[in-house]
């Protein structure tokens, strides 16, 4: 009975695929997410007030709309051809931008629109990624009436908006390698440099992630650097970071120390201090009239200091999903996830773990940390683990 | 009859009076005491006889796990806990006598520990403790708590220790564990 009902449904799922459209309106754009029970090939076509987007279909789709109200977008149709289907997204003003990316499992193909500006390079910013999809233009039957009276689509890619999010809006993942320059980290028996590794490890999680997800990678360092602690934090703030991630090996005074763990932030804060946090954060407005223009400042820096609390549930259940991924690729033991006050992630305004990937001072797990296949499987664990963490939060 | 209830209720009335005559002053007195006990708080701390042995629990890493482990040492009993802790430090610097492991540089001074009012010790070490080549988070958090719970664990009017380099406040050790503010101790990384 129910491997009957099981493959009724799989065989409906076959059949008829869904094609969800719903709608988002963020302060400054308006974004249609498109999507499906699987993968589709895309391309764009810009006319007008119109964005169309033609999506490849052997199949018909079963199409799922929400109802929307939106500032940027006019409205969303949609119409069925041979072997396609095109998604008319209409704007207010044939002046719009956008910018699109994918997000994989369930697939979702993300289309902002926003208002041009007149002068805003701030969206050119833009990813090999979304280079290599400029919008392929669509055969001329497919034009709306609005085609007649606005100039031809441009051949150019439109400027493109750094890649975004899953759904509930992870845009940024900062990656930040241990140490650098002059401050090499834990040094092994070899004379492996624990700076050397972790920047190794960094840039090939990042390429990973490009390759895969259209999220935006920022490294705190991609060469051999001073970076100060507080520096990493304040990188992450500024970019606005939605993830944060830092990479190091360990090191001990105990030689057969060996394994891997995944830390997030325990706090060491005085209880003054918390009760003044707790005291400026239920009465933020209250309290600045109170106080003087100094004392704010000294305030906001201990806020600044302790930004991490507010994300330590997230942080935490990010640290478990990565260790898991860390246990199940690495053949290391499992030294679990803890808590320590680490400095580089007491700023961080997002969640945020530290991986201690392996001991550096274990001449066998230095030979390991030195192995490019080790090397993969540690970025890929980290990058599963991003990926549950994502679908967690979507 | 009469006469003798005139000398009860007199004497009732006299009891009174003096009762709360004693009330009064007798509480001013009480007064007195108590603020005098709040004056000299160092006084307290001071009459320790000197020329005793004192036992006291250092903690040392082992090979086996990564708890710490206490290890028993003797040390002199002086007039303030400042000196003590002093010792303690030191003997902790110079290591293990079994087969633990010591989690702090040898060549690691101790300048000068001093206590506050509110038992937070600041502990200044010569900047040899920051051992660079051996960095790293477990390092770190065992140089750390073995000199937190080591003073702490002995000396009760220790609550809390910062961890000072040069005379400095110290972002950290080598670039992991947070030494901005004052450590309570962990006995959760005690080995039991």
């Amino acid at each position: 009975m129910f491997l009957l009902l099981f493959l009724s449904n799989f065989s409906f799922s076959q059949k008829q695929p869904l094609l969800k459209l719903s709608l988002r309106e963020y302060p400054k754009y308006g974004r249609v997410i498109i999507g499906s029970s699987s993968a589709f090939s895309y391309s764009f076509e810009k006319n007008g007030a119109f964005l169309l987007v033609k999506i490849e279909a052997k199949v018909p789709f079963k199409i799922q709309r929400e109802p929307f109200e939106n500032r940027f977008i006019r409205s969303v149709g949609w119409s069925r051809r041979s072997d396609s289907y095109i998604i008319s997204i209409e704007a207010f003003r044939s002046d719009f931008v956008y910018a699109y990316f994918e997000v994989k499992a369930p697939f979702q193909l993300v289309v902002d629109i926003e208002a041009a500006e007149k002068s805003s390079p701030v969206i050119v910013e833009k990813e090999k990624k979304t280079e290599e999809k400029k919008p392929e233009p669509l055969p001329t039957t497919l034009t709306p009436p609005a085609a007649s009276t606005s100039p031809p689509p441009s051949p150019t890619p439109q400027p493109q908006k750094q890649a975004g999010p899953s759904a509930k809006g992870i845009k940024t993942i900062v990656i930040d390698a241990g140490h650098g320059g002059l401050e090499t980290g834990a040094k092994g028996k070899f004379g492996t440099l624990e700076k050397d590794i972790t920047l190794g490890l960094a840039l090939k999680l990042k390429a990973l992630i490009e390759r895969n997800l259209a999220f935006r990678v920022v490294l705190t360092r991609d060469k051999d650097m001073d970076v100060s602690l507080e520096n990493r934090a304040a990188l992450a703030n500024n970019n606005k970071a939605d993830l944060f991630i830092s990479i190091h090996c360990n090191g001990s005074y105990r030689k057969k120390a060996h394994g891997s763990e995944t830390f997030f932030l325990s706090l060491n804060a005085t209880d003054e201090e918390a009760r003044r946090l707790a005291y400026f954060e239920n009465s933020t407005s209250a309290l600045e009239g109170q106080i003087e223009a100094d004392n704010q400042d000294e305030i906001k820096m201990i806020l600044w200091d302790m930004a991490q609390t507010a994300y330590l549930k997230e942080s935490s259940q990010l640290a478990e999903i990565i260790q898991k991924e860390l246990n199940l690729l690495l053949g290391t033991t499992d030294r679990g996830i803890k808590q320590a006050p680490f400095k580089v992630l007491t700023g961080v305004a997002s969640p945020a773990v530290l991986v201690e990937v392996a001991f550096i001072s274990n001449p066998e797990e230095e030979q390991k940390l030195l192995d490019g296949e080790f090397q993969n499987n540690v970025v890929q664990a980290v990058y599963r683990g991003l990926l549950s963490f994502l679908k967690l939060y979507s | 009859m009469d006469q003798k209830k005139i000398l009860i209720v007199g004497f009732l009335a006299l009891l009174l009076i003096i009762i709360i005559v004693i009330f009064f002053t007798g509480g001013g007195n009480e007064k007195i005491k108590q603020s005098r006990e709040i004056t000299p708080p160092e006084l307290k701390t001071q009459p320790e006889v000197p020329e005793e042995k004192k036992k006291i629990a250092l903690f040392f890493l082992s090979e086996d796990d990564d708890l710490l482990h206490p290890e028993e040492r003797e040390i002199q009993a002086k007039v303030s806990v400042e000196e003590e802790a002093s010792e303690a430090i030191e003997e902790l610097i110079k290591g293990s006598q079994s087969a633990l492991v010591t989690p702090l540089p040898p060549e690691t001074k101790l300048r000068q520990i001093f206590l506050t009012k509110e038992g937070i010790a600041y502990v200044d070490f010569s900047k040899e403790i920051q051992d660079k080549s051996l960095s790293g988070s477990e390092a770190e958090m065992a140089a750390v708590y073995s000199i937190v719970n080591s003073l702490t664990y002995n000396f009760k009017s220790i609550k809390k220790v910062l961890i000072l380099v040069d005379g400095e406040e110290a972002e950290t050790l080598a670039g992991h564990i947070n030494l901005s503010k004052p450590f309570a101790p962990d006995y959760s990384l005690i080995a039991q």
